[in-house]
Parts: structure tokens; C-alpha cells; sequence
């Protein structure tokens, strides 16, 4: 118990910070990490480190290396420095590496040391040249400023979305500042630069003069100055070995500290936890490591070699060539729990619980005291947010032994917070196994969040691990195991080496079915890779065709696209490939991988209908349908054409059509609308009026209205209108025209082919009654009954239906017999009935 | 599009601008927006997508609202809808569960079936394990069966459409229904109490019912003259509006019955059911026929002429060459030339078609056989070439008993079976199919219907094993109609529904009525 708390230092009253081994390096370090530039990534990042810059003078001729490493001191990747002169590196916050160059490109590089892209700060820098740059995180992603010869500041608050700000001019600014440095404040990005006694921060609209409140007098200039990981605090370290801090807005003091060095640090950094009042900051020298804050004392270290400070979320990792080192305020759970003669009772617990194990009756009595004080619920909390904190696994079991003995003496405690914890306990300490090299703690994993971390693992190709956290974890299929497994098919397509064959065996098997994995998105990468067979054997493993098309298209594979289009049964994705076949293929191709796909062949046709007439003429051209084309031709005689002479010739085109195509009827048919086109025209200019477009009736009809009966009977022979149609019309017509004497001499002129009942209808339809009877007496003795019922002579149609002795009849006669009036015939009907049936 | 195009270039030239937003329903197309394109407008306007699906016209209606459906597929042979049905189904299974049986006859039927499945399967584990609300889906593609659609309506709802015409579940009555000036647009479902008890009735029966709701309202209304105050007051409170309201749609309904009476009876309707109801039995055929011939030569309709043709077609398994030819003749002439083209879609759609002379029935099948199996192989160039399909409607009528055996006067105030839709003298063929299968629960045993209806490949039966289906969502039976259905359907499959205790709901991608189907066949002049 004694020794556990050995490494904790105490800072002022209240806070403890201590310091414990992450990893010894064991990295093949050639150089002094003095003579490299450092860059290492947040949250347990990876390291790169670029030999032999160019600030020492040294012969040209050596290329320098960049190599990166794993925070644990794993290589990760190594290469041959081929560009210009580079003056800072950092990482963005997806860890790219970002390398400045002198002349303002920046290079892109991924986690493995492979090229990504490059930007460059603007054309001013060129002359000018990068003196400076940092690269920092803001909550859009990752910034980087640089500080040119010029002495002007340029920066960029997202590189991923690169949008340059030149800062405004320092006025009277001569020499470079002594230092600079970025913040973040009201999500803009500010840079705060100390030139001798001064301090200015600059916006994107102006440069103001700004003073520390309470800063002790005698500063001549500033050396170092040092914003918190979430730029709420600034340190700022003077000429005098003071160091004041504050907040970043410059607003308020928090402390003040003199050390009486007043050597320039190497680093200065902030090192405080989130939601602690303390505040503390680490100050490196050469040999001498500091950590000063709102205490008298300050603590420090003797370091034994060269070492770099990363700032963390809640604490500062320490780096040399031997080891790496996490420096942090031990958090309130773990102070409480190992203070020495703690008596909190997550103390008492994890006694109690030692007790337990040792068989004594202690623990009984440590248990019984926390549970008089009724905190027993707070001390399982305790010792489970503590273990949280421990680097040490065996620390971490015991506390979480101590947190389950408490718990089974708790009715109803949740238990979901135990068991997330040892979860995240789990993930936590296999990826700070030295092989996988990501020395995240507590909070940080919290605030990194599960997704990012495991974007994290695949990033280094750790899809094993992922999947195996994923698994654990229960995540869900699409957002875990399935995402990686269409990482790791991504990365593996890249593979130049396998055969397409291979790759594309080797993935399906792995992936198989698993659900939201996207074949497509694979084959996309593949396409991208240059593998465009790779890709077309993925797409088959493919299950929503929908999804294959868009790549095949791209592919200009665009046949197949069409088919597997079909396939899918979506129209309107059908429709995009032909649309875009039409574009590449000449029209006879076109036509004749049409022919192959009836839908697409009937899709296309319909788009034709509406869009392109003449295609589909050609279309049809092409199918020798020449039932089709005479329809179309017909079509276009009366919607395309306006003048008579287009029209015949049209129609003449369509009767060709239909002999070809052995249609003989819509042949004649056609010829006969010819002639009657070219009839009605005539007639106009003869007679006036309108003829042109009405039906042949229509035209017999008018004609009839007009008193050119003639004409008439004329038109009717030469298209064979049939006698029962000329009497029907001419009768209609005449009744029309209530020309009653021309219809009675019609009537006589030979006898009716269609009977004299039609007769009596329309003489009644134009009620005129006088008529109708005369035309009554001459229709035939079957339907007498129903002319003289139609007449309204109810008694002679009686007396007909009597003699005809038709029962059908008489009910008819019978239901119009109604009123007074018709109650004799109705008895007469009656009585003939019963006649009827007596025989 | 071109026309929206249009509109915003005139826009663009008169200097004005405006923001423009196109919306696309149910589905946004590719060529559309290359359309707009071209037009140089695609950067003007903003698009969106309406993925409208379904229309709920009544408690037991959906609709798809997609009219041009018909056309679109049966006769131009455009697929494009049947991403459209097989999304409204997948929505209806992710909402009432999975459906445990289905039933389907009909090409697009089985195309439509078969995407959804597939959609389904792409989007699984969501509609797993969850209870079945609807027990059986019977799908159905409207030229399985032309003849329903086709004959005259009888039941009241369906003559108001036919007479009317129904517009999503509303109709306009004009001013001889309403006897005002002003027309009125009433919406017509289960929530119209009157509507709701007669829309199912035969005609026949729709006055004397109407007639007694009268009186029944008149004797409410009397009664408040023995009330005192108190009585008075509740009465105005509470009933004299349910009172006013039933009176209002009372009077609408009698003027709609007039009217129709008054239409029917000057074009001789009784004349012109005789002879459907001939067609139909297949008896006295020449008359019919000359029926016809004079109905062209007098110009009375031209879509019930085409009407007339097309059942006459379809019963006879196509005219004789010289009957085929005289009614086109006489038609042409009635109507003029353009409806050479009317024909030859008509021909397509099997709906008017000529007896191949010497064609018996196994030549046909043959010819059919041969194309399934071409068009497996994937070489047929298109699949609705102009195949003269059977129709056969004479031996399905007889193997599936649809003209019912009349023994004295079909009492049509209480019907006997759903033949009561067409006057006791036919049972609706796509009902009759639906009947059977739900009481075999399968194909099985129809082998031969469905070979006579050319389906022979497409029709299928699809039940999954786990019966946990709970007896209540057995009775309750999706019906889907690809191409429309009739409101006389619907009102026989309510009728059978009422007498063996199932619960009907209707999908359709349009309500339709014979003068529908004929438009949608038809070329008219632009």
C-alpha cells in the first residue's frame, strides 16, 4: 500500500501528480531526438520523427529519413525524405502527417508513410519562405498557421476543407517574435505572438495590443508560451523565469510562479485534467523537468536524456529514446482510495475487501462501518471509477474485486456501470499492449469515443483486433464487424501482387453475406486501384443489382451494366445506362444490344414516343415492323402534318407499311382515307364549310344536312357504305333536319333494310307524333307491339299483342298500361289472359 | 418535362425570375432530369421526389393512383410501374408484418412479385418475427380477366362511376343530379352512411331502399312534434344535425339515381345488357353482332361500340375474319381513320383480335409454350408481339360455372351468389378465381383454368410453413389488382366476404370501369 503511492508528488495541498511508465522504447534511434523534428499525435498517436533537418548546416547530399512509429516505438513506417526542406510536422486529427515545407507546400502523408496529397499556404510564401508553423486542432478538424519571412501569419482553420487567411500585419513588427502561438476561441482562430515586452493577438480583421492582467513587472520579452489542450488556459513563460498563467482569453490570472531559470525552456506545456480545479503546467529544460502550479513548491524531475513532451487531454506523455512516460494529476477517485490513511470509503472497501480475501474478520468490521455511514453505494462507485484510472492492470482487478465485493451488500445497485467499465478496461488494455501502441486513458478513450478508436485501428490495419473489440462489444453488425471487413476488402484490393482471382476469393469468403457490407463501395476502390477485371468480379458478389450499375457504367462496361440493369428491375436505372449507351455506342450498336433486351428495347420506344420521334422510326426501320411503322406514319398523317398534300403522302407511306407488313386491310383502310382526304378537300372548295378530319359518316352526314343529297348518295357508293348505314344516317339526318316530306319520300323509295321501327323511334325522339304514326302502320307485325307502344297508342297494341296471343307482349303492354285512362285495355288484357290460359 | 422546360425558358426570356421546384411522384426519372438539361433549366430548378404510393380511397380501398398503369403495361409494355407496385408492397409488409400466403396469376403479377420478394430479402430482419396482421395476398393482373372490366355495371356505385365517373373516392354530381345551378363534389366512402349501405346494392333495389330511408327520416323528423321544451333541445342538440346531414346526402343520392335512370333508359339500356348478357352465355351470337353493327352505324358512343367489340372478342376467342373486318370498316367510318391505330393497340392487348382460321386450341398453346421458353432464353425481341392470345372465356366459363344455372327470376334483393353484380347472370371471373384459390389454398385442382387463361407458367402459390398466423389475420385477405379493378369487383368480393367471413382490402393501381379501359386503348387526335 505504502509503496503505491511512492511516485505521487504532492503540488501545493490539494493535488497529487504522478508519473509511471508507459512503454520503454525500444526504437533503433540513430540520432539525437534534439536533431529531429518531433511531431506526435494526440490521444496515444503515432510519432514521426525527421532526421537530419536542414536547420544544421549539413552537407546536401544526405537525404534525410522521415520514419514514423508507434507511440510504443514500433516502426510503422520509414522513408526516404525526396522534397524540399521541411520546417515543422504535425497530425491532423485523422492522423495524417502534415509536413510544412520551407517554400509553403504542405505534404500529406498516411500513418503508413504512404503519399496522400498536398496544398500549398499561398503564392506569398514562395519568396518568403515558412520560418515557422504549427499545426493545430480546432473542433472543424486540424489548422495549420505559418509564420513567414515577411513576418505575416497565415493560417488555416481546416485542411480538409482548405481555405487560406492571411492574418493582418503586426505594425512595427521588424524581427520574428519571440514566440507565437494559436488559439480557439468563439470557433475562430486567433494567433497571440510576444514580441519583446509585448503581446498581440491577432484576428482575422485586426492586430490589438493586450495585456496579461496582474503580470509582474521587469518582462522584457517573452520566451515560451503554452496553450491548454482545450485552449482555455495560457501559460506564459518570461526572461525572468516567471511564468504567469491564465485564461486564454487573457482576462483573468490564475497564478503566477517564479523559478529563477532563466534559461529558455525547451517546452512548455499544460498539463490539467478535465473538470479539476488545479491547474499546472510543465516546464522542460534540457535535463530538468518542472511542474509548477498555484503552489509555492513545484515539483520536478531530473530527466536523463533528451525527451518530448506531448500535451494529452488530462495529463503530458513524456518521450526519450528509452522510455515514454505519462505525467497526469492523480484523479480524485484514486486520491481518495490510496491516500495514505485514507478513510473515504472506497478505501475502506478495497480493505475490507483485502481482508476478506485473507479470511479475517476485519473485513467484516471495514464493512460495517461503511454501511453506518450509508455509503457503501459510493464506495462501489469509487473503487469502479478508480480502476478506471489504473494503468496497472492488477490495480485495475483489484479494484474492480473490490467493487463487486461491495456491490453483492447493495439491493439495487446498476449494474450496467461495472460492467462498461470492465469492458472498457478490456479494449483499453489490449490496445495498450506494446504491439498495438495506442497508450489511451480513461477520459481520453471516453472522449475519443468507441467509433473513432476503431476507425483508429484500422487506420493501422489492425483489422483483427477492431473486429475482435467489435464482436466484444456487441456492436452492431453495420456499424462494426461489417464496416471493418469493407475496410480491410479496400485495403486488400490494393494488394498488386495477388492475382484478381485471389483477392477476390480471399474476400469473399471473409465477408460472405455480412449484413451493410457493400460490394460496390469494394469494387469502387478496386476500379480506383486500376483493377478493372478485380472490380467486375466483385460487383458479381454484389447482391442489390441497383448497385452494381452505377460502377459498371463508370467502367464502360456499359452492356453489361444494361443487363444487370434489367436485372434489378429498377426502370429508371434502366433507363440511365441506355441513355448513356446511346451516348457511347454508334446508333446501329445501340440498336442491335437493344434487340437483345426486350425491356429496355419496350423503355426505350416509350422514351422515343415522347422525345425523339424519329428514332423511333428508325427503331422501328430497323425491326422491320412494319406494322409499327404504318401506325406511326398514320400518327404523324394527323399530329405532325398540316397540309393535305404532307398528309396523303404520309398516309401513302403508312398503306406501304401495311402491305409489308401483310396487313391488307389496314392497307385499304388507309387508301380509303386517302381518297376520302383528298374528296373532303374538293368538297370544301366546292361547297365551303367543313369537311376535312370528319369520319366518312361524318362527311355523308354533313352533306345530307346540306341538301346535297347527291353528293350524298354519291360519296356513299364510291366507299361502299353499306345500305343499312346510308338509312340510319339518312334517316337521323333528315329527322335532324325535320325535312318530314324528304324523309317520307326517302322512306318510299324502296323498302327499309333496317325496318320502319327506327323510323318511329326518331319521328318520337323529335316528338313529333303525326309522323311517328304514320311510319307505325308500316313496321313489321313482330314489333308492332313496340311501335304502337312508342306512339302512346296503349289499346291498338293491346289488340295487336291479343292477336298475336304473345304473352311477352301483353306483360309489356300490360306494365305501360298507368292512369284511369288505360284501365279498360289493362281489363281487356286481362281477360285475354285468362282466355288464353283457359285453353 | 419538356413543357416545364418551356415554361421556365419563357420565363427566362421575359426576364422574370422565379424559383422553380418540380415535384416528381412517385419516383424521380433519370431521362427526366436529362430532359431538363438538355433545356439548359436543370440548374434553374430544384427537384424533389414524392414517393407517393398509396391512396387510402375507403376503409377497405388503396390506391395507386397510377391510371396510365394500364396502358403502360399492357400495352406498351413498359415495366416501369412494377418498381412502383413492388415498393407499396414492401411498405404494406413492413406495416402489417409479413405476409404468410400469397397467390398470384399474371405476368406483371408474378414480375411485380417476384421484385418485391427481393426487396424484401435486400432489407430483411426488420419484418422478421413480426406477427402477420394479413393472412392471405392474392395477386391479380387485369387481361386475366377483360371480361369483368369490360361488361356494363349494375351495382350502384359502380353505374355512378360508369355513368359520373368516380375521382379518388369523389365524384362532381352536376346540376341535373343536385336540380341547382351549381354542381357539387361529393366524396363517396364508408363514411357517407346512405352511400355506405346502398354502393353495393343491384340498382334495381337502390330506390326502393332510398325511398324507405325517407320515409324513416321523415318519421324521425315527426317526432319532434309531440316533444315538449326539454325533449325539443336534446333533439336540436344531438340529432337534428345527424338528421340534416343524412337528409342532405339522401337528396344527393336520389338526384344521382334519377339522373341515371333517366340516361339508361333513353339509349335503351335493357336492350344493350341483353346483349352482353347474350355475349356472355354465348347464345344467339349473329343478333348480337348486328346489335353492334347498328350501335356503330348510328354513331351512338364510340367507346361502348369498342366496348361491345372487345367483349364480343374476347367471349368468342376472337371475331371471324369477316365480322372482324365489317365492324373495323364500320367503325372507321364512324369514327374515322385514326382508330386504325385504336385497333391495332387493341390487338396487342388481346382485347379484339381475329380467329386465326384453322387455329385450334393446342396450335395456340403451342405457340404459347414457345414463348415462355423462348423468351427463358432470353431471344424473344419482344415479348408482346402482337401473339393473338386466347381468350378462351367460353371453357373457363363453363370449368368455373360463372354463368350460374337460372332457375326462375334471380332474386336480386337477396343474392344468392356474386353474379348479383351483373344481374344474376355472371359471376366476375377474376372473383370467382379468388374464391377458389382462397378455398383450395393453392393453384391445385385449377390446373386447367389456368392453363385455358395462358398463365400456365405464371401463376403461383407461395405460403411459408410456420403457421403462426393467428386465425383472425386469416380472414383478412389483400387483394391486388395490377391495371385497375372495377367497383363491381369489389363489391362481389364485399359480398363473398360477408358470406364466408373474410375480410377483403383492395390494392389497385386505379379504379377503373370499362369507358377507362377503352380511353386508355384508344388514339385520339392531339
Amino acid at each position: 500500500m505504502d509503496c503505491y503511492t511512492a511516485n505521487w508528488n504532492p503540488l501545493g495541498d490539494s493535488a497529487f501528480y504522478r508519473k509511471y511508465e508507459l512503454y520503454s522504447m525500444d526504437w533503433d534511434l540513430k540520432e539525437e531526438l534534439r536533431d529531429c523534428l518531433v511531431a506526435a499525435a494526440p490521444y496515444g498517436g503515432p510519432i514521426a520523427l525527421l532526421r537530419n533537418p536542414w536547420r544544421k548546416e549539413k552537407a546536401a547530399s544526405v537525404r534525410p529519413v522521415l520514419e514514423i512509429y508507434s507511440a510504443s516505438g514500433l516502426p510503422l513506417a520509414s522513408l526516404l525524405w525526396k522534397s524540399g526542406p521541411v520546417v515543422s510536422l504535425g497530425w491532423s486529427a485523422e492522423e495524417e502527417l502534415l509536413c510544412v515545407q520551407e517554400d509553403g507546400v504542405v505534404l500529406v502523408y498516411g500513418l503508413h508513410g504512404d503519399f496522400r496529397r498536398h496544398f500549398s499556404m499561398g503564392n506569398e510564401v514562395l519568396q518568403n519562405r515558412v520560418l515557422d508553423a504549427r499545426i493545430f486542432h480546432t473542433e472543424f478538424g486540424s489548422g495549420v498557421a505559418i509564420l513567414t519571412g515577411a513576418h505575416r501569419f497565415t493560417l488555416s482553420a481546416n485542411v480538409g476543407d482548405l481555405k487560406l487567411r492571411r492574418m493582418p500585419e503586426v505594425p512595427g513588427l521588424q524581427s520574428a517574435p519571440s514566440c507565437w502561438t494559436t488559439l480557439c476561441q468563439d470557433r475562430a482562430a486567433h494567433i497571440l505572438l510576444a514580441v519583446g515586452p509585448d503581446l498581440y493577438l491577432l484576428d482575422h480583421a485586426a492586430c490589438s495590443a493586450v495585456t496579461p492582467p496582474g503580470l509582474a513587472p521587469g518582462v522584457s520579452s517573452f520566451l515560451q508560451m503554452a496553450v491548454s489542450f482545450t485552449y482555455r488556459h495560457l501559460a506564459l513563460f518570461t526572461d525572468t523565469g516567471y511564468i504567469w498563467m491564465g485564461t486564454a482569453s487573457l482576462k483573468e490570472k490564475l497564478c503566477e510562479f517564479n523559478c529563477n531559470i532563466r534559461a529558455p525552456p525547451k517546452q512548455m506545456v499544460w498539463c490539467s485534467r478535465p473538470r479539476s480545479k488545479e491547474r499546472a503546467v510543465v516546464v522542460a529544460w534540457e535535463r530538468r523537468l518542472m511542474v509548477v502550479g498555484d503552489a509555492p513548491e513545484s515539483i520536478q524531475f531530473v530527466l536523463d536524456e533528451d525527451s518530448y513532451l506531448v500535451p494529452e487531454l488530462d495529463g503530458v506523455r513524456i518521450f526519450s529514446c528509452s522510455t515514454h512516460e505519462f505525467l497526469h494529476e492523480v484523479p480524485v477517485a484514486s486520491e481518495e482510495i490510496f491516500k495514505i490513511a485514507s478513510m473515504a470509503p472506497g478505501a475502506l472497501l478495497l480493505e475490507a475487501q483485502k481482508e476478506y480475501e485473507k479470511e479475517s474478520q476485519k473485513a467484516d468490521e471495514y464493512l460495517r462501518e461503511i454501511q453506518e455511514l450509508g455509503q457503501l453505494t459510493q464506495a462501489v462507485q469509487q473503487c469502479i471509477e478508480a480502476a478506471g484510472h489504473e494503468h496497472r492492470p492488477d490495480m485495475q482487478k483489484s479494484l474492480l474485486r473490490a467493487a463487486s465485493f461491495g456491490k453483492c451488500f447493495l439491493d439495487r445497485f446498476p449494474p450496467d456501470s461495472f460492467v462498461r467499465m470492465c469492458q472498457d478496461l478490456r479494449v483499453l488494455n489490449a490496445i495498450r499492449d506494446y504491439h498495438i501502441g495506442i497508450p489511451l486513458t480513461y477520459s481520453q478513450y471516453k472522449q475519443l469515443t468507441i467509433q473513432v478508436l476503431l476507425d483508429r485501428l484500422v487506420l493501422r490495419r489492425l483489422y483483427p483486433l477492431a473486429i475482435q473489440i467489435c464482436e466484444y462489444l456487441r456492436l452492431p453488425e453495420v456499424q462494426g464487424v461489417s464496416r471493418i471487413l469493407a475496410h480491410w476488402a479496400c485495403y486488400k484490393v490494393q494488394q498488386k501482387d495477388v492475382s484478381d482471382e485471389d483477392v477476390a476469393r480471399a474476400i469473399n469468403q471473409k465477408l460472405g453475406d455480412a449484413p451493410g457490407v457493400s460490394y460496390s463501395d469494394i469494387a469502387a476502390r478496386a476500379y480506383g486501384c486500376g483493377r478493372t477485371e478485380l472490380a467486375i468480379k466483385l460487383l458479381e458478389y454484389e447482391p442489390r443489382s441497383g448497385e452494381q450499375v452505377p460502377l459498371l457504367l463508370k467502367m464502360k462496361r456499359s452492356k453489361l451494366a444494361l443487363s444487370k440493369a434489367i436485372e434489378s428491375g429498377d426502370t429508371d436505372l434502366v433507363f440511365t445506362v441506355l441513355l448513356h449507351l446511346k451516348n457511347e455506342l454508334n446508333r446501329g450498336d445501340f440498336f442491335m444490344t437493344l434487340r437483345n433486351q426486350p425491356m429496355a428495347l419496350s423503355l426505350y420506344r416509350q422514351f422515343c414516343k415522347h422525345q425523339e420521334l424519329e428514332t423511333l422510326k428508325d427503331l422501328y426501320n430497323q425491326d422491320d415492323n412494319h406494322q409499327e411503322l404504318g401506325s406511326f406514319h398514320i400518327r404523324a398523317s394527323y399530329a405532325a402534318e398540316e397540309r393535305i398534300e404532307g398528309r396523303v403522302a404520309a398516309l401513302q407511306t403508312a398503306a406501304d407499311a401495311f402491305y409489308k407488313a401483310k396487313n391488307e386491310f389496314a392497307a385499304k383502310a388507309t387508301e380509303d382515307q386517302m381518297r376520302l382526304l383528298r374528296l373532303q378537300r374538293r368538297l370544301e372548295d366546292e361547297l365551303g364549310g367543313h369537311f376535312v378530319d370528319l369520319s366518312l359518316h361524318d362527311t355523308v352526314t354533313t352533306l345530307v344536312l346540306g341538301g346535297h343529297s347527291k353528293r350524298a348518295e354519291q360519296l356513299a357508293r364510291d366507299f361502299r357504305i353499306p345500305d343499312k348505314r346510308l338509312w340510319w344516317l339518312k334517316l337521323t339526318a333528315l329527322a335532324d333536319l325535320e325535312d318530314w316530306e324528304e324523309l317520307e319520300k326517302f322512306s318510299k323509295s324502296k323498302k327499309s333494310p333496317i325496318g320502319y321501327l327506327p323510323f318511329v323511334e326518331i319521328c318520337m325522339k323529335q316528338h313529333n307524333k303525326y309522323e311517328a304514326k304514320k311510319y307505325a302502320s308500316r313496321v313489321g307485325p313482330e314489333q308492332k307491339v313496340k311501335a304502337l307502344l312508342l306512339v302512346g297508342d296503349v289499346a291498338q297494341a293491346a289488340d295487336v299483342a291479343i292477336e298475336h296471343r304473345n304473352e311477352a307482349e301483353l306483360t309489356l303492354v300490360l306494365s305501360h298500361c298507368t292512369g284511369t285512362a288505360d284501365a279498360a285495355t289493362a281489363d281487356k288484357i286481362q281477360r285475354a289472359r285468362a282466355q288464353a290460359q283457359k285453353k | 418535362m419538356r413543357y416545364v422546360a418551356s415554361l421556365v425558358n419563357a420565363d427566362k426570356l421575359a426576364g422574370r425570375t422565379r424559383k422553380y421546384k418540380v415535384i416528381f411522384s412517385p419516383q424521380k426519372f433519370h431521362a427526366c432530369e436529362m430532359v431538363l438539361e438538355e433545356e439548359g433549366v436543370y440548374g434553374d430548378v430544384s427537384c424533389d421526389e414524392w414517393a407517393f404510393s398509396l391512396l387510402p380511397l375507403d376503409v377497405d380501398l388503396l390506391s395507386m393512383e397510377l391510371p396510365e398503369f394500364f396502358r403502360d403495361y399492357f400495352l406498351e409494355g413498359d415495366q416501369r410501374w412494377i418498381n412502383t407496385v413492388a415498393q407499396a408492397l414492401h411498405l404494406l409488409s413492413t406495416l402489417y408484418g409479413p405476409f404468410p400466403n400469397c397467390y398470384g396469376i399474371g405476368r406483371c403479377t408474378k414480375m411485380s412479385y417476384e421484385l418485391w420478394r427481393k426487396l424484401e430479402e435486400e432489407e430483411d430482419g426488420e419484418t422478421k418475427g413480426r406477427r402477420p396482421e394479413i393472412g392471405h395476398v392474392f395477386l391479380l393482373d387485369r387481361d386475366v380477366d377483360f371480361v369483368t372490366a369490360l361488361c356494363s355495371q349494375v351495382v350502384y356505385e359502380g353505374l355512378v362511376d360508369d355513368t359520373f365517373r368516380i375521382k379518388c373516392g369523389s365524384v362532381d354530381f352536376g346540376p341535373e343530379v343536385t336540380s341547382s345551378d351549381r354542381s357539387l363534389k361529393v366524396l363517396l366512402n364508408a363514411e357517407d352512411k346512405v352511400f355506405n349501405e346502398i354502393r353495393n346494392e343491384h340498382f334495381s333495389n337502390v330506390f326502393g331502399f332510398l325511398s324507405q330511408k325517407a320515409r324513416n327520416l321523415q318519421a324521425q323528423y315527426d317526432r319532434r312534434r309531440g316533444m315538449d321544451i326539454k325533449q325539443m333541445k336534446n333533439f336540436v342538440s344531438q340529432e337534428l344535425k345527424g338528421l340534416k346531414q343524412e337528409h342532405r346526402l339522401l337528396s344527393v343520392h336520389i338526384g344521382a339515381c334519377e339522373s341515371i335512370m333517366k340516361k339508361k333508359t333513353k339509349q335503351d339500356f335493357q336492350e344493350l345488357i341483353k346483349t352482353e348478357h347474350a355475349l356472355l352465355e354465348g347464345f344467339s351470337i349473329r343478333e348480337s353482332t348486328s346489335y353492334i353493327e347498328e350501335h356503330i352505324d348510328r354513331q351512338v358512343s364510340p367507346l361502348e361500340s369498342l366496348r361491345l367489340m372487345c367483349l364480343l372478342s374476347i367471349t368468342e376467342n376472337g371475331l371471324i375474319p369477316k365480322d372482324y373486318r365489317s365492324l373495323k370498316t364500320q367503325y372507321l367510318q364512324s369514327y374515322g381513320p385514326e382508330h386504325l391505330l385504336t385497333f391495332s393497340n387493341l390487338r396487342r392487348a388481346g382485347l379484339l383480335t381475329e380467329q386465326a382460321p384453322g387455329d385450334t386450341l393446342t396450335a395456340v398453346e403451342s405457340k404459347v409454350s414457345k414463348l415462355v421458353t423462348d423468351k427463358a432464353a432470353g431471344k424473344i425481341t419482344d415479348a408482346f408481339s402482337s401473339l393473338a392470345k386466347r381468350s378462351n372465356f367460353r371453357a373457363i366459363s363453363k370449368k368455373l360455372n360463372l354463368i350460374p344455372r337460372v332457375d326462375g327470376e334471380y332474386d336480386l334483393k337477396v343474392p344468392r351468389d356474386m353474379a348479383y353484380v351483373f344481374s344474376g347472370a355472371y359471376v366476375p371471373l377474376s372473383c370467382r378465381l379468388i374464391e377458389q384459390v382462397l378455398e383450395r389454398r393453392s393453384w391445385q385442382g385449377l390446373d386447367e383454368v389456368v392453363r385455358l387463361l395462358n398463365c400456365s407458367e405464371l401463376a403461383f402459390t407461395d405460403m411459408t410453413k410456420e403457421d403462426k398466423a393467428s386465425s383472425e389475420s386469416l380472414r383478412l385477405i389483400l387483394v391486388v389488382f395490377l391495371g385497375g379493378c372495377t367497383f363491381s369487383e369489389i363489391s362481389a368480393l364485399r359480398f363473398l366476404g360477408r358470406e364466408k367471413g373474410y375480410r377483403f382490402i383492395f390494392l389497385t393501381t386505379a379504379v377503373t370501369n370499362s369507358a377507362r379501359l377503352m380511353e386508355a386503348m384508344s388514339e385520339v387526335k392531339a
